[in-house]
């Protein structure tokens, strides 16, 4: 099943770490820019006064990679209902999707990872402990969001029914908007644990879409 | 007969529209069974609920003895399918794809059989299945049934979409394939010239209901036309359950039926029929046969 996922996504999960690393590391060139002219002590300052954390170009970037993700991969499954293929091949359906879907997460994370070791490579030559970690954590619902769009838009494409389909969108818009509920740094810091569990329990959704779409309710 | 497909007492509506109610029927091992109807009886239906795809309001069906709903996932290594249009994963090209299907079926895949198919096709191995003619994808989809090698073969209206050459060549591989190993067919199509050179059995279907269930051979056999002359403005008005689709075109009178010609004769006098001269009787194609028993509209 993997070996058809990498076959449909190999391109785009190129472009996909090219652009989200050319993002973070583009992020750090303009700390590192800033950094060269005012000193490295004016921009801790800054970060403690006035709540800066230096990487808020890649707040949309992760929700974005994960959409188009969940496009690439479920899209030409739904074209042609050529999901009926792949729901007929000798495996169970729960596995064949779990393995779907597993596919994409770990390509999500695996390009999560690789962004923090980025940022993390460059914010922990530089800054103390207190700082960096301050970065990072801000950065980290960002990234939960990437995958809970993956998530929440595979369930809306393969989603059989229109109307539904159109529900699935609202429902998922407003869970998308949890992520983003408050912008100063670390927030989300006491409540990532939490957030973390409820992001992958939004797989369980797919089954319910697949579910359907054997019954043929469309 | 052991019967691979078996279903009993369907019933299914979209929505509030019946499809059809209490439909019952059985397809023997060894048997190609074609299911033909007009648009709209069903047919696509009936593949959807046997294929796994649609749940019936009501009734069961069964492959193997086992019911669809409840399949174990390994007797789908026995049940080929082909989707309506020829489907396949677009974004591969014909060995990546037979990489792909390959592990699913270990023992049984026969590789030779998919390549022997594919070597008629001018595609180069690289291009991929999207940038493929119908005809084309017809083929990929076709050698990748024959290398699955099931034992029973659904084909959801196989001939869409193609031109005389790739459905004479389709027809007659997959009859081929199927006579030389014993397979057993359900298949659906438009084109029911094809259907006449591959079934052996054959279900028309109405709205509603099945028409009729019988060996193809049987159906040409005994199923005819018969017309004769009527006097000029004669108004039809014949009801008997075994005279189909009785029409008056000007003088010309024609009804399909199985009885023989004496039994017809017999029974339109009986009605009051102004029967003048002689009855004709004819032999009939498939399609013939499918129109008399369907109607023209």
């Amino acid at each position: 099943m993997y070996y058809k996922e990498w076959i449909k996504t190999r391109w785009y999960l190129l472009l996909m770490f090219l652009a989200t690393s050319g993002f973070a590391g583009y992020c750090l060139l303009r700390l590192h820019r800033v950094a060269l002219i005012k000193g490295m002590g004016h921009m801790w300052e800054i970060m403690l006064t006035h709540d800066v954390v230096f990487v808020d170009y890649l707040k949309f970037v992760p929700l974005v990679a994960g959409l188009l993700l969940a496009f690439v991969q479920f899209v030409p499954e739904m074209y042609h209902k050529c999901l009926k293929l792949t729901l007929h091949l000798p495996v169970s359906h729960l596995k064949v999707v779990t393995q779907m879907l597993s596919f994409g997460v770990i390509a999500i994370l695996a390009c999560d990872v690789l962004n923090f070791v980025i940022l993390w490579s460059y914010l922990h030559e530089v800054m103390a402990y207190e700082l960096w970690s301050r970065c990072l954590l801000t950065a980290l619902p960002w990234y939960m969001a990437g995958l809970a769009a993956y998530l929440l838009a595979s369930w809306t494409i393969l989603e059989p029914n229109w109307r539904r389909r159109v529900f699935n969108l609202l429902v998922s818009l407003l869970v998308i908007k949890i992520y983003f509920i408050c912008d100063a740094p670390a927030s989300y810091n006491s409540f990532l644990p939490v957030l973390l569990v409820f992001t992958l329990a939004l797989l369980i959704l797919n089954w319910i879409s697949i579910a359907r779409f054997k019954e043929g309710k469309e | 007969m052991e019967s691979v497909i078996s279903c009993q007492h369907l019933t299914h509506y979209y929505g509030k529209r019946k499809i059809y109610e209490d439909l019952s029927f059985e397809v023997p091992q060894g048997r190609i069974l074609g299911l033909l109807g007009k648009n709209g009886t069903g047919k696509t239906t009936t593949i959807n609920i046997l294929s796994g795809y649609l749940k019936p309001r009501s009734g069961v069906c069964r492959i193997f003895g086992s019911d669809i709903q409840q399949m174990d996932p390994l007797l789908r290594r026995r049940i080929g399918l082909l989707i309506e249009g020829h489907v396949q994963y677009q974004f591969m090209n014909i060995e990546q794809i037979e990489r792909f299907y390959a592990q699913f079926y270990p023992g049984q895949w026969r590789k030779d059989a998919y390549y022997e198919l594919m070597a008629k096709l001018k595609v180069a191995p690289k291009q991929k299945i999207s940038r493929m003619s119908c005809g084309q994808r017809s083929q990929v989809a076709l050698g990748l049934i024959l290398a699955q090698n099931p034992d029973l073969l659904v084909l959801d209206d196989f001939s869409i979409g193609l031109d005389p050459g790739y459905r004479r060549l389709f027809v007659d591989y997959l009859r081929e394939f199927v006579k030389a190993e014993n397979k057993t067919v359900f298949l659906t199509s438009h084109i029911i010239q094809d259907m006449e050179r591959l079934v052996d059995d054959c279900i028309i279907m109405d709205y509603g209901s099945i028409l009729t269930q019988q060996p193809l051979q049987q159906i040409l056999d005994t199923f005819h036309r018969f017309t004769c002359t009527v006097p000029e403005g004669y108004e039809l008005h014949l009801s008997d359950a075994g005279l189909y689709h009785p029409a008056v075109i000007r003088n010309h009178f024609e009804v399909y039926s199985f009885l023989p010609a004496d039994e017809v004769r017999q029974r339109l006098l009986k009605a009051g029929f102004p029967l003048q001269g002689e009855l004709s009787s004819e032999n009939l194609s498939l399609e013939d046969a499918f129109i008399g028993l369907t109607g023209k509209y």
